[in-house]
């Protein structure tokens, strides 16, 4: 990890306000807002279409707001694609990993930025600096040689993080990421994104399953039709709250 | 949502027919009102009308087909020698020459085997999970091959025995009411085939198939038989079609339908069908094979003109046909089946058409439901789980789960075996030299392939790029009277144009491989054919037939003289071109292997959005690829020429199917994201090997000796690409060998319990 840079514990990392989007006739968010601070752990929840992956690809840069200010460590951004988030600190993992599998674990944690010495790909140093990666996340994946199609959804979903780990982000964002895990899976994630709280890494995290938010969470914001409709801190609430304010939840500003 | 508050429920949207389709009535009335007052000769008389009609009705036959086809995002290409084999079938069965049979006997085993080759079509490629347009072009190419195998490459003609069945065969002539009922057999099949896919539920799982097969399959329509049963029904109609041409022409030639899958595809992408499937209408493909019959016709048999001809200083007007080439006219609907690919996605999709005329009107344009997004992406169908035997592996294990193990050993024992067959020849050095030769040009069109199939994309028209930078190359020396040098440029400049539109189709576009590429594979060989008519190309400078020739020929053409010891054996054997492709191999490896390009080449096979999410540009990755393909073929193409000292059109042909099934045995995935230099190499060895095997000339115990012709074995060939596809889709990728292992092994644990 690089040395983060030193931030009042109340100076949020990210801030998105008043964001409004549309595509054509169709209002996809309208003046939300969105604080997380270092080492904050965020549930983003909501029903389909709630607008909770358009916020998320609006703070990567995937989309373009049509509204709104995207501040990120308290500087103006206008991010034209994910990969200028990418250098921002940004990191998304997607809910299908994005990973090649014809490519071994190695490959895949520096696809596209293959470590190389002249002309060629620097084998040993990938391989190395990948099993560096993989031992400070403490995943489970036997070895950097294994081709990532051979993995379980678990390993491959570890594989993903790690390599998102490697750009030594600041602020990650897993889509739906238990989607797709067996419990034992679940278990080791969660346990992954504790550890990566301890090194001061902002979370968000888009779930349908509110147990697991509510496993790892500091705070959970609720989205309805493009509108910001609650928000609120873990220990401050229960599940049954938060379904409430998923299925009848009205605008509330959150001071 | 405000946009389903705009749709109307009391019309409901049109099934059979759509603007499309009277647009290509309007742009067809157009033409021909246009033809009519240019040569009104041609287009006023009824004749040529007619036979517009007549020969339309075949082609609207296989395009009903065709259509379940595409709409199901598959591909037939086999239809032209499924039409053609049923002709030569039918003429041997029926004709008195040969088994005399009666016509209902022989239009039963028509159809039977029509049934067969779309049953063989249909599980190859649901079932067995053969890309469709490399099951299919290997049928093509069977089916040529066993046309020509029948025929010995000539008719078949029967028009007395036809005429003691003129019941059946006035089904191909004109009738007493003064048209051919042909055009009533074909108006009967297209009514059935519009409605059955526009109006009942076989049509309706068609479009749900094409759409999003694994939605379909998750809402229990059985896709693999709505698949099968798409190209059964491709097979039948070209079947059916086969039998009218022979009706009407009462013989058949080794040509009978040489090529017509190619109008047919076109005429059914230009009826706005979308080659990305789930969209298309059976009256649309019946209008489009109409408009490319006449345009094909046009083309073919030229039009009327009159020349201005000089004799002695006078002007003389001379009444001509103004006839195009032969090369010309497939050449030109190659351009236009790559033209037509483009409609559905960038015009009807995005509604251009409509929303132009709202704007002529001054109204609010429509809404463009779907222009952007991930609609318009070719098919990217992942590799299945293979489990990595590599690692844990030791030894011979180590060695025999590497990709390229299969190509490397079957390297070593196909030769082992053209030895033990003729140990008199095989060692020898003029074998040894001609199996160098062909394995040099076949390897030359897989290295490039490697790349365009480790990038998960597909090049067929490496061939057809051979033949067109070959006879430009030619055409320059000798028609143009360029040097060398210039016109080794010129090849260079025109396969490279091929290889930059198949990449622009591919790339720019964003439509599938395959299509840009098959376009290519008749465009390109059109042109050559076109360049070179009527032209006697050879006599090349020798300086430039040296890069076809042994290091004996070029030391001996600058006087060096090695002696006679090895160093003359070996300058006996390999020749420039073998030099040249095994540096242009080295470097290629290097790349591929070691750099960080070749990864970017894996990882854009593997997985391209990951790859595009991971700052990899993979558009610029498959360009690159698509370019050096069609360089490699030039290169083979310009060495070709320089070899025979002379340029024949069918230089390369079949060459795109060795070259993948090489890459493919060498260790590839026609998924994508594998393939090695070493791999494609080794495979370029197999099937040289087995071309020299089958074409050895044996000698029998009796004392006689047998050769295989060469049609059969083109057909091997085929045979060995579906064989080399099947065993990487089976055998290295799903493993099945294991799954076989491992359900013995449950069941030998199970049965115990069960005693």
């Amino acid at each position: 990890m690089p040395e983060q840079p030193i931030l009042e514990p109340t100076a949020p990392i990210i801030e998105m306000r008043h964001i409004s989007k549309a595509f054509g006739a169709v209002r996809a968010l309208s003046d939300v807002d969105l604080r997380l601070h270092p080492g904050e752990i965020m549930g983003l929840v909501g029903d389909n279409s709630a607008g909770k992956s358009t916020l998320m690809k609006i703070l990567t840069g995937a989309y373009t707001r049509d509204s709104g200010d995207v501040l990120v460590s308290g500087a103006q951004t206008h991010f034209k694609s994910p990969h200028e988030s990418r250098a921002a600190g940004i990191e998304m993992i997607y809910q299908d990993f994005a990973l090649c599998g014809n490519m071994d674990v190695g490959q895949n944690i520096f696809l596209g930025r293959w470590p190389r010495k002249g002309l060629f790909v620097d084998r040993k140093a990938m391989y190395r600096e990948a099993d560096v990666v993989l031992k400070r996340l403490k995943v489970d994946v036997n070895s950097v040689y294994q081709r990532v199609e051979s993995l379980s959804g678990g390993r491959q979903q570890s594989v993903a993080i790690a390599r998102a780990i490697s750009f030594d982000p600041r602020v990650v964002i897993l889509d739906e990421p238990t989607a797709n895990l067996s419990v034992m899976a679940t278990e080791r994630l969660l346990e992954t994104m504790l550890e990566l709280k301890k090194h001061n890494v902002a979370q968000i995290i888009i779930s349908h399953r509110l147990q697991d938010i509510f496993a790892v969470g500091d705070r959970v914001m609720v989205l309805k039709r493009g509108e910001n409709v609650g928000e609120r801190y873990i220990k401050n609430t229960t599940e049954q709250e938060v379904l409430e304010i998923i299925v009848s939840g009205r605008r509330e500003k959150v001071a | 949502m405000s946009v389903s508050a705009q749709l109307r429920v009391d019309r409901l949207p049109a099934q059979l027919v759509g603007g499309w389709e009277l647009g290509l009535l309007v742009l067809m009335a157009i033409l021909f009102v246009g033809g009519a007052l240019i040569n009104p000769a041609f287009f006023l008389s009824g004749d040529a009308f007619h036979a517009i009609l007549r020969d339309t009705a075949r082609y609207a036959v296989v395009a009903v087909g065709m259509t379940f086809v595409i709409v199901n995002k598959d591909l037939d290409l086999s239809v032209g020698s499924t039409n053609g084999l049923v002709g030569v079938a039918f003429s041997i069965l029926f004709a008195p020459q040969f088994n005399d049979w009666g016509p209902i006997s022989a239009t039963i085993f028509c159809l039977l085997l029509g049934i067969t080759i779309g049953l063989i079509n249909g599980v190859l490629v649901t079932i067995l999970k053969v890309p469709s347009f490399i099951a299919t072009l290997t049928m093509l190419l069977i089916g040529r091959g066993i046309i020509l195998g029948l025929t010995g490459g000539r008719s078949i003609g029967y028009a007395v025995k036809a005429r003691e069945h003129g019941w059946f065969f006035h089904l191909g002539e004109t009738n007493i009411l003064g048209f051919n009922n042909q055009i009533p057999i074909a108006l009967l099949i297209v009514i059935v085939g519009a409605f059955v896919l526009a109006k009942t539920r076989w049509g309706y799982e068609t479009f749900a198939t094409g759409g999003n097969e694994q939605a379909a399959a998750y809402a229990g329509i059985p896709t693999r038989w709505v698949r099968i049963r798409a190209y059964l029904l491709s097979s039948i109609c070209a079947t059916i079609a086969g039998l009218m041409a022979v009706t009407q022409d009462k013989g058949v030639t080794a040509q009978a339908g040489l090529s017509s899958e190619l109008i047919v595809i076109a005429a059914v992408i230009i009826g706005g069908a979308s080659i990305l499937g789930g969209r298309g209408r059976v009256i649309g493909a019946c209008l489009g094979a109409m408009l490319t019959v006449v345009i094909d016709k046009v083309l073919r048999e030229g039009w009327p003109t009159t020349r201005i001809v000089q004799i002695d200083g006078q002007d003389f007007e001379v009444a001509a046909i103004a006839q195009l080439p032969v090369g010309a006219v497939p050449a030109l609907l190659g351009a236009l089946l790559l033209l037509a690919v483009l409609i559905e996605p960038y015009v009807l999709r995005r509604r251009l058409i409509g929303r132009l005329w709202a704007w002529l009107r001054g109204k609010e344009p429509p809404l463009i439901i779907e222009a952007t997004g991930i609609a318009i992406e070719g098919v990217q169908t992942k590799g299945t789980m293979a489990s990595d035997k590599a690692l844990s592996a030791r030894g011979l294990g180590k060695f025999l789960a590497r990709r390229d193990a299969l190509a490397i050993a079957l390297t070593i024992v196909l030769w082992l075996i053209g030895l033990w067959l003729r140990p008199d020849y095989w060692w020898n050095l003029q074998n040894s030299f001609a199996i160098l030769l062909n394995y040099t040009e076949l390897a030359l069109l897989a290295i490039g392939l490697t790349y365009v199939i480790a990038c998960g994309d597909i090049d067929l028209s490496v061939g057809a790029v051979l033949a067109l930078a070959g006879a430009a190359t030619a055409f320059a020396m000798k028609v143009m009277g360029y040097d060398p040098w210039t016109a080794v440029l010129i090849g260079l400049l025109a396969g490279m144009a091929a290889g930059f539109v198949n990449a622009l189709i591919t790339v720019g576009f964003n439509l599938p491989a395959f299509i840009a590429t098959l376009g290519m594979f008749y465009i390109a060989r059109g042109l050559a054919a076109w360049i070179v008519a009527g032209k006697q190309l050879t006599g090349f400078p020798e300086s430039f037939n040296l890069l076809g020739r042994k290091i004996a020929n070029v030391l001996d053409h600058f006087g060096i003289d090695v002696g006679s010891g090895t160093l003359r054996a070996v300058s006996e054997a390999v020749s420039i071109q073998t030099l040249w492709m095994i540096l242009i191999a080295i470097i290629a490896g290097i790349i591929l292997g070691y750099t960080p390009f070749g990864q970017m080449i894996y990882a854009t096979g593997g997985n391209r959005r990951a790859a595009d999410y991971a700052g990899i540009n993979t558009r610029r990755v498959r360009f690159i690829s698509l370019m050096f393909s069609a360089l490699c073929a030039t290169m083979a193409g310009i060495i070709y020429t320089a070899f025979f000292r002379s340029f024949n059109p069918t230089a390369g042909q079949f060459r795109e199917l060795d070259a993948i099934a090489a890459v493919i045995i060498g260790g590839g995935s026609i998924f994508g994201g594998y393939g090695t230099m070493i791999g494609a190499l080794a495979g370029a060895a197999v099937i040289t090997l087995i071309r020299a095997l089958l074409q050895l000339n044996i000698i029998l115990p009796g004392g006689g000796s047998f050769v295989m012709p060469q049609h059969w074995v083109n057909v091997f060939t085929g045979l060995i690409l579906i064989v080399a596809v099947l065993i990487d889709i089976w055998l290295r990728q799903a493993n099945i060998l294991a799954g076989l292992r491992l359900a013995r092994f449950i069941r030998l644990k199970s049965e115990p319990e069960h005693a």
